[in-house]
């Protein structure tokens, strides 16, 4: 992907090569300062939701679906898949990655693979529910929009369809590989 | 409505802590550090991502492909002037973010356009940089079949929310 724009540059604009690469990386700063910022807030209010038990009983909420969806049987690790997919759905997308990368880090086998459970994250996060998406309507708000919040049904039925999509996807091609896996041993 | 919710948990949350008995300041404090460390982790995946998008940009290959790829996407019913967005959506939120307030300029908050675009940015993600900050703390060097699944969902998407937003 850098390979190819860098040849296209080489040929139409070389200079902006070296400039745009050290712009990026300097936006690639700005962004983790922000994030920093955005994640210091939110993980000093996740020590507080974990500290105060809440945590726990989120995750006995969604722990029978978590269960069957990801497969996982640690409850630590459900509990941190189930304060992802509750970030997420409330439009904080920025609250979810610590816990993600969390529940990332203690579902590695250290295979160099993924397996299941981290695909199935990914593809959830990917179509990331989303109950309000609050930073969208924000922006449209300050466009001038009549209604800004008009597009809060349409978005919900598109992303929940779309995640359900998505995990139908996860389980039959886990089951195509599965299979394939097998006849190729036999 | 939606301004009053996260202040309404976090009050939640506060008193809930007071009532457990728990030492708020002391959690949060503890909680707040491990930011640090985690963005310090992360830094060198969102740089090489980002470096990798402006490239994509300035070389004129993102425009060229959205001219490329537009009678496709017109044919899933995807206007012309959404191809953008849809493909620079899974790399870059910030990114997708400047251009959905590019749409909202040029074609008015309440079009179509904007409405869809909208909604594209609600159902999606993006994969690109969660899949890469995700598994940058693991061992995992190969995502099997995650992304392609995660760009399906997401086109999916697209082409449902032109549809919802011609009839909602």
């Amino acid at each position: 992907m850098m390979l190819s724009s860098i040849l296209v540059l080489l040929v139409t604009n070389p200079s902006a090569v070296l400039a745009e690469m050290l712009s990026a990386s300097a936006s690639a700063l700005e962004l983790c300062i922000q994030l920093c910022a955005v994640y210091c807030v939110w993980l000093g209010i996740i020590e507080l939701v974990e500290a105060s038990g809440l945590g726990e009983k989120l995750a006995k909420l969604l722990r029978p679906l978590i269960k069957k969806i990801f497969r996982v049987e640690s409850q630590e690790t459900q509990k941190l898949i189930a304060m992802n997919i509750s970030a997420n759905m409330l439009g904080l997308g920025n609250a979810s990655t610590p816990m993600g990368i969390k529940a990332m880090q203690a579902l590695d086998d250290g295979s160099g693979k993924a397996n299941f459970a981290m695909i199935m994250l990914i593809v959830v996060n990917a179509t990331s529910i989303q109950l309000l998406p609050t930073t969208v309507i924000g922006l449209r708000a300050s466009a001038g929009s009549a209604n800004p919040a008009d597009i809060i049904f349409p978005t919900l039925i598109v992303t929940f369809l779309t995640t359900v999509l998505g995990i139908v996807l996860v389980f039959t091609l886990d089951k195509l590989l599965r299979k394939k896996k097998k006849g190729g041993a036999t | 409505m939606s301004v009053y919710i996260l202040p309404v948990l976090f009050v939640t949350l506060f008193v809930y802590c007071t009532f457990k008995k728990i030492n708020t300041y002391d959690h949060f404090v503890k909680g707040a550090k491990g930011a640090i460390k985690l963005v310090v982790d992360i830094f060198p995946f969102i740089a090489a991502i980002l470096i990798a998008v402006a490239l994509l940009r300035v070389s004129g290959i993102t425009s060229f492909l959205a001219n490329l790829l537009s009678p496709f996407f017109n044919a899933l019913g995807i206007p012309t002037e959404l191809v953008e967005l849809v493909l620079l959506r899974p790399f870059t939120g910030s990114g997708s973010y400047g251009i959905l307030e590019n749409i909202f300029a040029t074609y008015g908050a309440d079009s179509y356009i904007s409405r869809c675009a909208c909604v594209i940015m609600g159902c999606s993600e993006t994969i690109f940089y969660v899949a890469t900050v995700y598994i940058s703390q693991t061992k995992v060097k190969k995502l099997l079949y995650a992304i392609p699944v995660a760009l399906v969902c997401s086109l999916v998407g697209t082409i449902l929310a032109c549809l919802i937003c011609k009839v909602m």
